[in-house]
C-alpha cells in the first residue's frame, strides 16, 4: 500500500499539497465544523427548546390550590454568593389524581427581601392556573410562552455551523476523487464572455455593454471613470467618521471625571494620541474633498469601442475648473492584477507593463464654466494583448489623466477601455502543417 | 513532439501536435497525437484527455477547461491507449501571455489513471496567438 505523498511538485518551482491530503483535510475541518454545529444543537435542542416546546403544547392545563410559599435557594458557581428564587406549593387534580408539587414563580433575584416580594400579593388558599406534566405529574409550571434569544440562539448559530460544515462536506466529498480538470469541467463557473457584434465570443475578455452605453458629445462613446477616488473619499470620511466617535464618547468620560474632581492619567495619556489622530482624519477627508470638488470634473471620449489590435482610435480630454494646470497628460496603460491569499489576508498585486502618452499639455488656464478639450490618438499595436478578468487575475487597459493643478497635488484619473482579440489569421499553409 | 517524465515505475507519454512550433492562431483547429508506455505490469481503468488554459504567477490559479473527456469503459480506454488522437477548434480568447505577475498557459493533458488507484499526468504546452512577453514598465 502506499500513503499519498505529503507535496506533489507541481510547474516550475511551485510545491503545493498532495490533493489525496488537502481532500482528507477539508473533509476534516469541514466534519469537525459539521460536528460541531450538530452537538451544539443537539444540546440547545434538548436542553432548552424540546423542553419549552414540551410545556407549551403537551402540559395539561389545571386549577391549582396554593398550599405553601417558600424561596429556594441556589448557590452561585465559584462565589461564595446565592440567588433566591421564589417558588409555590400547589395542589392541583390530574388524570391519574391530586398532586402536590413546588412550582418556581418569577425570576431568580440576588437578596432574599427582592425574591420574597412577589410572593406577598399571594395568599395561601388562593387558586393559580397552572400546567403539568402528564407523563410526570409531579412536574408542574405557572408560565408557558416561548425564549424567543433562546430560539434564534438555537437557529442561528449552530445553523451556520451546519450549514458552513455540511457544504464544505458535500463540497469535498463532490471533488474527491477527481482531477482538476474533470472538477473543471463539471463545476459551472462561467467566464465573462465579451461579445462585439459581428464577432464570435471571446472567453476571459470582459462585455463591453457597460462602457458603450453612454454616447459622447463629440466622438461616439463617452468613457465612465473608475471610482477609486470617490472609494478613497469615502474611505477617509469613515475613518474620520468612526474615530472621532471613539474619542469623543472617551473625552466625554474624562470630562465628567475632570467635572467629579478625579484626574484619570492614564485616559488623558490615551486621549491625547487619539485626538492627534483625530483631527489629522478630517484634515486628510477635508482635503480629499476639497481636491476632488476643486479640480473639477474629467471626461474623456473615444472614437469606437471596444478597440481591437492594430486599430487606430480617437481619444477626447475634457477637462473642468478653474485655475491653472501645470500640465495635463493624456496616457494608455496595460496593467496585470494579480489577486492571492498570503496567510488569512486575501491581497491584490498591480503592476503596469505597458505605456503610451497620447498627449500632453503645459500651463493650462481654465475659466469657470468653460472646459479644456485636447485630442489624441492611440495605435493600438498589433500585438497588444487583449483585455482579460479571470477569477483572481486580470489584463486592463486604461485611458489615464494626470494633472498637476497650481497650488494643488496630482491628481490620476483612469478611464478604462477594452481591447479585444484581434479577428483570426487563418490562411491555406496553416493547414498544411498537420504531419 | 514531447515525451513524458523518464521510466523507474512511470509511464511516458508522448505528444505530437499538429504544428512543430506549437503556436496556434485562434479558431484554428488542433490535432493531437499521443503515444503511452506503461511501467511493465500496470493496466488503466481511465484516461482523461483535456485542453485547457491555466493562469501562473503571482495571483491564485484560475483554469478553464476548453475540451475535456473521459473515458472509462474498457473498450473506450483500449481504444485510446496506447495510441490515441483527438482534435478541437480552439477558441478566439484567452490568447496565450507572458506578464510579470499574470502568465496564461495552454495545454493538453493526458491524465492516466491506474488500476491501483494512483494517477498520473501529463501536460504539454502549446501557444495560443502570438502574443509578446511583458517587459517591466515599458514605455513607447
Amino acid at each position: 500500500m502506499r500513503l499519498p505523498r505529503f507535496f506533489a511538485k507541481k510547474r516550475g518551482d511551485r510545491r503545493t499539497g498532495a490533493e489525496v491530503w488537502g481532500s482528507i483535510g477539508d473533509a476534516l475541518f469541514h466534519s469537525i465544523l459539521l460536528a460541531a454545529g450538530l452537538v451544539f444543537a443537539a444540546m440547545l435542542l434538548t436542553g432548552s427548546a424540546v423542553p419549552e416546546w414540551r410545556i407549551n403544547h403537551h402540559f395539561l392545563e389545571a386549577r391549582a390550590t396554593v398550599v405553601g410559599k417558600g424561596l429556594a435557594r441556589r448557590a452561585v458557581s465559584g462565589s461564595t454568593e446565592s440567588t433566591w428564587q421564589p417558588c409555590i406549593r400547589l395542589q392541583y387534580p390530574t388524570t391519574t389524581g391530586p398532586e402536590e408539587a413546588w412550582a418556581v414563580r418569577g425570576d431568580p433575584a440576588a437578596n432574599r427581601s427582592a425574591a420574597a416580594k412577589p410572593l406577598a400579593a399571594i395568599s395561601l388558599g388562593s387558586e393559580l392556573v397552572c400546567w403539568y406534566d402528564p407523563q410526570a405529574p409531579g412536574v408542574v409550571v405557572l408560565e408557558r410562552g416561548y425564549n424567543w434569544w433562546m430560539w434564534a440562539l438555537t437557529l442561528l448559530l449552530p445553523g451556520a455551523l451546519i450549514a458552513f460544515g455540511g457544504s464544505g462536506v458535500a463540497r469535498a466529498f463532490a471533488a474527491w476523487g477527481k482531477s482538476e480538470e474533470r472538477q473543471a469541467a463539471l463545476g459551472n463557473r462561467p467566464l465573462p464572455t465579451g461579445r462585439k457584434p459581428g464577432l464570435e465570443d471571446c472567453p476571459g475578455v470582459p462585455s463591453c455593454e457597460d462602457l458603450v452605453n453612454s454616447p459622447g458629445t463629440i466622438l461616439a462613446f463617452r468613457l465612465p471613470i473608475e471610482s477609486g477616488e470617490s472609494w478613497t473619499l469615502l474611505g477617509f470620511g469613515l475613518f474620520a467618521l468612526l474615530w472621532n466617535a471613539v474619542l469623543v464618547v472617551l473625552a466625554v468620560n474624562a470630562g465628567f471625571d475632570l467635572l467629579g474632581g478625579r484626574i484619570d492619567w492614564l485616559l488623558l495619556a490615551i486621549l491625547v494620541p487619539f485626538l492627534a489622530v483625530g483631527v489629522a482624519g478630517i484634515v486628510v477627508f477635508i482635503r480629499a474633498l476639497i481636491l476632488a470638488t476643486a479640480v473639477g470634473t474629467t471626461q474623456v471620449e473615444i472614437s469606437d469601442h471596444p478597440l481591437l489590435p492594430g486599430g487606430r482610435y480617437e481619444v477626447l480630454l475634457g477637462q473642468g475648473g478653474a485655475g491653472v494646470f501645470t500640465s495635463l497628460e493624456m496616457a494608455v496603460e496595460l496593467e496585470e492584477q494579480a489577486t492571492f491569499r498570503q496567510g488569512t489576508d486575501t491581497r491584490t498585486e498591480r503592476v503596469v507593463v505597458w505605456r503610451t502618452s497620447l498627449n500632453s499639455w503645459q500651463d493650462v488656464q481654465l475659466a469657470p464654466g468653460t472646459r479644456f478639450e485636447g485630442r489624441g490618438e492611440f495605435q493600438v499595436p498589433a500585438t497588444a494583448m487583449h483585455s482579460f478578468n479571470s477569477e483572481h487575475n486580470s489584463l486592463t487597459w486604461r485611458v489615464v489623466i494626470r494633472g498637476r493643478p497650481a497650488h494643488w497635488p496630482t491628481f490620476i484619473r483612469s478611464f478604462p477601455v477594452l481591447i479585444y482579440p484581434a479577428a483570426p489569421r487563418l490562411g491555406p499553409s496553416d493547414q498544411e502543417a498537420t504531419p | 513532439m514531447t515525451a513524458g517524465e523518464p521510466s523507474r515505475g512511470l509511464p511516458v507519454v508522448t505528444v505530437f501536435f499538429c504544428k512543430a512550433d506549437r503556436i496556434y492562431e485562434t479558431l484554428e483547429p488542433i490535432d493531437i497525437r499521443y503515444q503511452i508506455s506503461l511501467p511493465p505490469g500496470s493496466s488503466l481503468r481511465a484516461i482523461e484527455r483535456s485542453v485547457l488554459w491555466y493562469t501562473e504567477g503571482k495571483g491564485e490559479e484560475d483554469l478553464e477547461i476548453h475540451f475535456f473527456e473521459r473515458l472509462t469503459d474498457r473498450a473506450a480506454v483500449s481504444g485510446a491507449a496506447p495510441e490515441g488522437r483527438f482534435a478541437v477548434g480552439l477558441p478566439r480568447s484567452p490568447l496565450s501571455y507572458e506578464g510579470l505577475i499574470v502568465k496564461i498557459r495552454w495545454c493538453v493533458r493526458i491524465r492516466l489513471f491506474f488500476a491501483s488507484g494512483r494517477d498520473f499526468v501529463s501536460e504539454h504546452v502549446f501557444d495560443l496567438g502570438r502574443i509578446p512577453a511583458a517587459i517591466s514598465g515599458k514605455v513607447s
